[in-house]
């Protein structure tokens, strides 16, 4: 076993190491230090290149081709063919324009009420405790039972919420999932059922990082409660309000389970989402050079999500978090 | 005169209460359609009261082949769970200990590849695993789940053995210890809350997963989220043998999160800060 020696090998004027006993061991500690680490991040860096980039990448290419699988003998380049096909289509433009409606509708209720909740929950006691942990439920269902679930609630014929909705004429009789004017803003609805507690929880932690001392000091000084609130509260918060905001977008951006089981992207399109719409493309007419272009779409986006998620990561966490 | 302390106290649980009954009434609906009669679930106006019947678990049985179901289920998330762990921690000790500037950069590269559809490896992936003959089988799946798994793992990994004390392994390595040595009986010891709390989520994504099952498994390897939307989509199955299904598909993820929920809070936390 080599003892622990914490000196650099410099490169000497003549190139050679100045540390002779490394040099006779082969490499010098830090040198040996780096390969370790190296070799120990090598296995992760290599699969996920290999099993998720190179795929992407694949995909990538093939939103250049024609490439259909039903004729896949007739597969040929086509330039940005794929790409301006969805640009015309309005199938696909209304797509766009319903991923980004739901992302920001969904996003924005669970930020509302996800403040709202993780205030209430602020206090450390064990109600509270025991509240966060049943909260959380909704969260581990799986996202296909979810759909399932509201969808069942939501039937006007023999739902415990759908019913009731119907009768007193507040939807339409066909149910809040087959009107056009609604079934997107109702998915919204059930996508903040199942994410409020998430985005709670992480508000939560950063509330529990504000600095205590500063708080009081202010109640003691005779700042009212939203005074604290807005004036305090939120704006020392701001770093973890981002994280829990661009986290969320990035999820809802990609949102597929709870809308595949309840209405496949219907009534009329109204709720046919980039996800949707490229899944029906790619996996049931087997287009793949349209699917292709349209997941490349939607990495570009989420990429563009991660590069502000990162920029604000940075500073907040030495700031505050 | 009377405590307004105390009034908002009350004020706060009651709200709290609230909430909490909207984000459980659904769940607790789920689990109690499967013992109510078929007839009772389509009653228009629909009916709180019923007389419990088992008659939906008997139609899972008669119509699923459950043990295969969750033999499946099982396969895929214990070994994407176990493949994930054994490429993440490592990885993430790594790029925790590293005084590269790369280092973090390469953290964010492996927290991105979470957040990246599935759409966009999966078709692919399905066109490559059927060229070397894996579609249909659990590995194909597996293998798909691992790559997004182990990738979450290294950034959780990363962000709890970035918090754990390095003064203990450098003691160790200074008195002979060998690198992977301070790495596995020093480093990763003091880092089980997150190896549990990476654990969780695995089994978790892999478990309640569908859209990956649904194209690269075949019908003698499906899992049971799989079967869950075919339940739906069949006509002799009502909503009370998706409730009985769900006991089995849904109920073992709620019931670990509660069980291991101080893990699983903590992965949340720590993952995000």
């Amino acid at each position: 076993m080599r003892p622990y020696e914490p000196h650099v090998s410099v490169a000497s004027r003549d190139g050679a190491t100045t540390d002779d006993a490394a040099l006779a061991a082969g490499w010098s500690y830090v040198r040996r230090r780096q390969i370790f680490l190296g070799a120990m991040a090598a296995p992760a860096l290599i699969y996920v290149l290999a099993v998720a980039v190179g795929p992407m990448v694949q995909g990538f290419l093939y939103s250049f081709d024609n490439y259909n699988l039903i004729r896949p003998g007739s597969r040929h380049f086509v330039g940005l063919d794929n790409y301006l096909a969805l640009w015309r289509d309005p199938t696909a433009r209304r797509a766009v324009i319903n991923t980004f409606a739901f992302t920001f509708g969904a996003v924005t209720l669970e930020f509302v009420l996800g403040l709202g909740v993780a205030l209430l929950l602020w206090r450390d006691d064990w109600f509270n405790r025991v509240a966060l942990g049943l909260l959380l439920i909704p969260a581990t269902v799986t996202p296909l039972v979810v759909g399932l679930i509201f969808k069942a609630l939501l039937s006007p014929e023999y739902g415990m919420l759908g019913y009731p909705l119907a009768e007193l004429g507040l939807s339409s009789p066909r149910g809040l999932l087959a009107d056009p004017q609604y079934a997107l803003a109702t998915l919204v609805a059930i996508d903040a059922w199942e994410w409020t507690p998430l985005m709670a929880l992480i508000l939560l932690a950063g509330l529990k990082t504000l600095p205590a001392d500063i708080l009081e000091a202010a109640a003691v000084d005779g700042a009212n409660g939203p005074q604290r609130f807005w004036l305090m509260v939120l704006p020392l918060l701001m770093p973890t309000v981002f994280l829990a905001l661009i986290l969320r977008m990035m999820d809802a951006f990609r949102v597929f389970d709870i809308i595949f089981v309840t209405t496949s992207g219907g009534p009329a399109d109204a709720t046919n989402t980039l996800m949707i719409y490229g899944v029906k493309q790619g996996l049931e007419f087997f287009n793949i050079g349209v699917a292709s272009a349209v997941s490349t779409l939607i990495v570009v986006c989420i990429l563009v999500m991660a590069a502000v998620f990162i920029a604000v990561l940075k500073p907040g966490r030495n700031r505050y978090v | 005169m009377f405590d307004r302390d105390r009034l908002l106290l009350i004020v706060r649980r009651l709200a709290i209460c609230i909430v909490l009954l909207v984000a459980l009434a659904p769940v607790v609906w789920l689990f109690s359609i499967a013992y109510k009669p078929t007839r009772d679930i389509f009653a228009s106006p629909p009916t709180f009261l019923f007389t419990p019947t088992l008659e939906n678990f008997e139609s899972v049985f008669r119509y699923f082949k459950l043990g295969a179901l969750l033999e499946s289920s099982l396969i895929i998330a214990i070994g994407s769970t176990a493949l994930s762990l054994l490429l993440g921690a490592p990885a993430g000790y790594a790029l925790a200990r590293s005084e590269s500037p790369r280092a973090i950069w390469l953290a964010y590269f492996f927290l991105i590849i979470r957040t990246v559809p599935p759409i966009a490896t999966l078709i692919p992936f399905y066109l490559l695993m059927r060229d070397i003959g894996l579609l249909g089988t659990w590995w194909a799946v597996i293998i798909l789940n691992t790559a997004l798994n182990s990738a979450f793992v290294v950034w959780m990994m990363f962000s709890f053995f970035r918090t754990a004390p390095v003064s203990i392994e450098e003691a160790a390595r200074t008195d002979g210890c060998t690198d992977f040595g301070a790495f596995f009986r020093i480093a990763l010891p003091t880092v089980v809350p997150g190896l549990i709390a990476s654990a969780i989520f695995c089994v978790m994504f892999s478990w309640n997963d569908f859209l990956y099952a649904m194209f690269l498994t075949k019908a003698d390897t499906k899992t049971i989220s799989v079967a869950l939307l075919s339940a739906y989509g069949t006509k002799d199955i009502s909503w009370g043998t998706l409730g009985a299904l769900a006991h089995f598909s849904t109920l073992p993820i709620v019931a670990m999160m509660i069980l291991l929920n101080r893990y699983f809070v903590q992965g949340l936390t720590q993952g995000v800060h």
